[in-house]
């Protein structure tokens, strides 16, 4: 990877790329067949490999601090592919911008890399807070000996950008140990009143509250917030074909009754400006905390990462900042923020 | 993971709170798929200490059991698309799905080499009202040792 932006190689050859072609943020972009092209025929790199390098780097719901800015269909969350190279195009972020010129010697190294992780590419180092791991690089610059428990405090859990909730043993995981995260998308019970003013809200043509609405007290189930790799789409799907009865529920019934969701009447009532969110009516009889837990259970509505830290996290922060303690780290690290702001880094969280 | 008794191994009933993976092996077994459940899966059920990220099982040989695994598998299968072919299936050494339940990797190689050493130390152990088919301990850790990353 890069040595001071953690940034992996092939990342750093596509972001070279789009700067040799003056495709830099505010710029025009460039096409991205023409992009694969040039990497195919500079660095042997496939077309088909670079491009899924391309469009993770340009995903918002995948990275923190996204390395690239996509033009045209780069894919959805769910069953939505990314168009064909011929129809789309990237430039540069403003972070991707502040990477290379790390990685010149044009400014002090940044820690992108530490806060991206790879999970998104089924590795094993989890993303973090980027304003949280600025500070505590900043707190470690202006106190060397700041306790590693405070810097794990400063750098705080995960940060899978979509809302979800992280849990497991955060403390080994900081410890530099092997720990299974359970990602959880948020599953609500509130009721059918919410449901209504949600989608009256969002205010798309065409998507109607749906029929159960009409009796506003109804408990409902609303599951949003979904784990960034997950795919809503097939999770309506897994939900729906689970509510179905099967010819072997009546030779078994105890595990029928494990694993059928008591389910009256699922909606999909995603919009694009409120992102993926589902709406099920429990079973009539069915207490919704009970489909409430069974909904949790339902892979991709939860998801389990196995993660580990190349080092203890405090001794991560505090290794690299001595090792570029001669040179202007603050004015990289402003650098850095000034990018993520003018990226209006809003937090996706709302959206996802 | 066959459902009828065979008389070998004993019948262990686990805990009612199973890792939720572990009811795709009963889901299996449920439509009558012969295999031997593996991994951690497996070493759950046999009171491991360990945590169960996907399901594993080594498939019978044989035609009707490639035509039960491949019709149980469209079921359960998020993508039914994405399960192969039963022709398919007498060949490619694992057929992974994506399940509501999670992961489940079927080993069609290991069983056309395995299955009779397997079966022979497995027993069945009850997952709610099903008797799943569950290599020994000591299998499992080997396959496991033979397998894993780390």
């Amino acid at each position: 990877m890069g040595q001071r932006s953690g940034v992996g190689l092939v990342e750093l050859a596509i972001l070279e790329a789009l700067d040799e072609r003056r495709a830099r943020p505010g710029g025009r972009p460039v096409s991205c067949e023409k992009l694969l092209a040039a990497l195919e025929g500079e660095l042997g790199l496939a077309r088909g490999y670079a491009y899924q390098v391309v469009i993770d780097l340009a995903q918002e719901w995948k990275l923190p601090v996204p390395l690239v800015e996509g033009r045209g269909n780069f894919g959805g969350r769910g069953n939505d592919a990314p168009a064909s190279p011929r129809y789309t195009e990237a430039r540069l972020s403003p972070v991707g911008q502040v990477v290379l010129a790390a990685e010149r010697g044009e400014i002090a190294p940044v820690p992108v890399g530490m806060i991206n992780g790879n999970t998104h590419r089924e590795g094993i180092r989890p993303p973090f807070r980027p304003a949280a791991v600025i500070d505590a690089v900043r707190q470690v610059l202006r106190r060397p000996r700041l306790p590693g428990s405070q810097i794990s405090g400063i750098v705080g859990p995960p940060d899978f950008i979509t809302g979800c909730t992280v849990t497991g043993d955060l403390a080994a995981l900081a410890a530099g140990q092997h720990a299974e995260l359970g990602l959880h998308a948020r599953v609500t019970v509130t009721s059918a009143a919410h449901v209504r003013d949600r989608v009256t809200k969002a205010a798309i043509p065409g998507n109607q509250p749906p029929g159960f609405t009409r009796d506003p007290s109804r408990p409902v189930i609303v599951i949003d917030k979904f784990p960034p790799y997950s795919n809503p789409d097939e999770i309506l799907l897994s939900i729906a074909d689970r509510a179905q009865g099967h010819d072997w529920h009546s030779r078994h019934p105890e595990l029928g009754a494990l694993t059928r969701l008591p389910i009256k009447d699922v909606a999909d009532l995603t919009t694009a400006r409120g992102g993926y969110w589902f709406a099920c009516l429990p079973a009539d009889g069915t207490p919704p905390q009970v489909l409430r837990d069974q909904l949790l259970k339902v892979h991709g509505v939860s998801i389990y990462l196995t993660t580990r830290l190349p080092q203890p996290l405090p001794v991560m922060i505090r290794t690299w900042t001595r090792s570029n303690h001669d040179e202007d780290l603050p004015g990289s690290l402003t650098a850095l923020e000034n990018a993520l702001a003018s990226r209006r880094q809003t937090r996706l969280a709302e959206c996802y | 993971m066959n459902v009828e008794a065979p008389g070998i191994g004993g019948v262990a009933p686990a805990g009612s709170e199973f890792p939720v993976v572990v009811l795709a092996a009963a889901v299996l077994a449920a439509e009558q798929v012969s295999g031997v459940l593996v991994g951690s899966a497996a070493l759950w059920l046999r009171g491991e200490p360990v945590s169960v990220g996907d399901v594993d099982v080594v498939i019978e040989p044989g035609e009707a059991n490639l035509r039960r695994l491949h019709d149980a598998l469209a079921g359960l299968a998020v993508r039914p698309a994405a399960v192969p072919a039963v022709h398919r299936l007498r060949d490619v050494s694992v057929a992974t799905i994506f399940s509501s339940y999670g992961r489940v990797d079927c080993m069609l190689e290991r069983g056309r080499c395995d299955w009779e050493s397997l079966r022979q130390n497995a027993g069945y152990v009850a997952v709610a009202d099903v008797r799943v088919l569950v290599a020994s301990a000591a299998d499992a850790w080997e396959l496991r040792a033979r397998f894993r990353k780390w």
